[in-house]
């Protein structure tokens, strides 16, 4: 009923979508695989699919081991942008005072080109976890707080007025009216922040460490490996993917939108 | 004839206690010099009472209402519901407004438990039983908002507001988003909750049929700013009925006559 895009909800509509998907990344792999042999383009520029592939199933330690580190900062640093972005717009939402000295720094804040801060990241926390959490943090922090704020902002009127003719305390408000209808907005700001929690961790690796993905890329594309850089490249965007899907996930719990 | 059968109210006595009480009741939006949009109106609601309260679109009687309700300032020299001055909103009174109350993440059970969950009080569920039997949706308790028709939205407002046994109930044009038969539909549902429920009912609308059919008193107002027009008693014999009662011969002198007040005619 509210979905962006049509559904097709008949058995053999899906059994059709899901065959067409496939058959157009197919396509897309088949012509991967046979322009690079046929214009016989050296492996070092673009390695073929199927060498990647067995790069995946050759390097799958490697590549689990260097996962593991990039999930971890990642993870850790979407929670805390998630937990410190509710409360940041809570706070923005509720105290005046925050509204006129906290909010204009956070948008300049936001300003910043946040790979631009990398370099000082990596020079006040280290080359190891912290500093990867941080610029994780950093690119999560903006949506969750904008999209929560808009969330808090846009309860419908007529419902904060019956509320009222309830005789709701300001506190019941909050938990029975205005958290359930931001709920679907701090969702919104969480799928963004999620691809964004990624990139963030990824662009710390590149400017400083010692192991991630993002190392991985930097050490397999320097030793001119390409397949490596590509299956490590696979493997962010599928780790990627994957806590996109969790959140999403999540966000079908509150499905609902409060309309005004 | 007509003259005979439409009576203005002043001219019976009222056995019943006034419930609501205004009295030249006025509301400026902005500062002194601002908008008005009520100028002194007074009227009395009496305990079970079915009154209406008619005007053109923008004449204040929404203003008017949530004034008794104590959801926005008014001047003037008072307003009491069941002998309290009006200051906040009361529990002695529920409302209904035209875009639905309903919260959508809950289902309909848990919508008309909202009022008493908000005092903290656990709701009795043989009157949720009853409730949700007298709104005529048993069955639909666990459905949430946007699985059901606008005509059943409304009928939890009704129930949500009534559950926890108010006094009086108020009602801001409740069926003004719904299609003509719907309303009609659920004008007649109305009345019969109000014979079962016995409240003192304040409607505001701008349809002069829904009026005419469901109330005891018809208040017509003036446009902008709303000035109290006449106050009508519709004399029409109770029980009514869809059919008999829209097609008699008073019922369109009533039509006539409010028309007439409103300058439809």
């Amino acid at each position: 009923m509210r979905g962006m895009s049509r559904r097709s909800t008949t058995k053999g509509g899906r059994a059709r979508g899901l065959l067409q998907g496939v058959a157009f990344f197919a396509t897309l792999a088949v012509v991967w695989e046979g322009s690079v042999r046929i214009f016989d383009i050296r492996s070092y520029l673009l390695p073929p699919l199927s060498d990647v592939i067995k790069e995946v199933i050759a390097s799958r330690a490697l590549l689990w081991q260097h996962g593991i580190i990039t999930f971890n900062e990642v993870v850790l640093g979407f929670i805390a942008a998630a937990i410190s972005g509710v409360m940041m717009a809570a706070l923005v939402f509720f105290v005046p005072i925050a509204r006129r000295t906290v909010y204009p720094l956070l948008i300049g804040l936001q300003s910043i080109p946040k790979v631009g801060l990398a370099p000082l990241i990596i020079v006040w926390f280290g080359y190891g976890l912290n500093s990867k959490v941080i610029m994780s943090f950093l690119f999560a922090f903006f949506p969750i707080v904008i999209s929560t704020l808009g969330g808090l902002a846009g309860t419908p009127e007529h419902l904060e007025e019956h509320f009222r003719a309830l005789r709701a305390s300001r506190w019941v408000t909050f938990w029975k009216l205005r958290v359930p209808s931001a709920l679907p907005s701090f969702v919104d700001g969480c799928k963004v922040a999620m691809p964004l929690a990624v990139i963030g961790a990824v662009v710390g690796e590149f400017v400083g460490s010692n192991d991630g993905l993002g190392n991985l890329i930097l050490l397999a594309t320097g030793s001119s490996r390409s397949s490596l850089t590509f299956a490590a490249l696979g493997a962010v965007t599928a780790m990627s993917l994957a806590l996109f899907a969790v959140v999403a996930g999540f966000g079908r719990l509150v499905w609902w939108r409060a309309q005004s | 004839m007509v003259a005979s059968a439409i009576v203005s109210a002043t001219e019976f006595p009222q056995a019943r206690e006034p419930v609501i009480e205004l009295r030249s009741v006025s509301k400026t939006y902005g500062a002194a010099d601002g908008v008005k949009a009520l100028d002194g109106v007074s009227f009395d609601v009496h305990e079970q009472e079915f009154v209406s309260i008619l005007g053109p679109s923008g004449c204040g009687k929404s203003t008017l209402l949530r004034a008794i309700a104590g959801l926005t300032a008014f001047d003037g020299e008072g307003l009491s519901v069941g002998g309290q001055p009006v200051v906040e909103p009361m529990d002695d009174v529920g409302v209904v407004f035209q875009s639905s109350n309903l919260l959508p993440w809950r289902t309909v059970e848990a919508n008309l438990r909202l009022g008493a969950e908000i005092r903290r009080e656990t709701p009795d569920p043989q009157r949720m039983t009853a409730m949700l039997e007298m709104i005529g949706l048993s069955g639909f308790e666990n459905r949430y908002p946007h699985e059901l028709s606008g005509g059943m939205r409304q009928r939890v407002a009704i129930g949500q507001a009534l559950v926890r046994n108010p006094k009086v109930l108020l009602l801001d044009e409740p069926f003004g988003a719904l299609d003509a038969l719907t309303r009609d539909k659920l004008n007649f549902e109305l009345l019969r909750i109000w014979q079962a429920e016995k409240k003192t009912v304040v409607l505001v609308t701008h349809s002069i049929p829904e009026a005419i059919f469901l109330s005891d008193r018809v208040v017509v107002m003036s446009d902008r700013p709303g000035r109290l027009l006449e106050d009508v008693r519709i004399e029409l014999p109770r029980p009514r009925d869809p059919k008999s009662t829209r097609t008699s011969a008073d019922f369109g002198k009533y039509v006539v006559r409010l028309g007439e007040l409103m300058g439809v005619q």
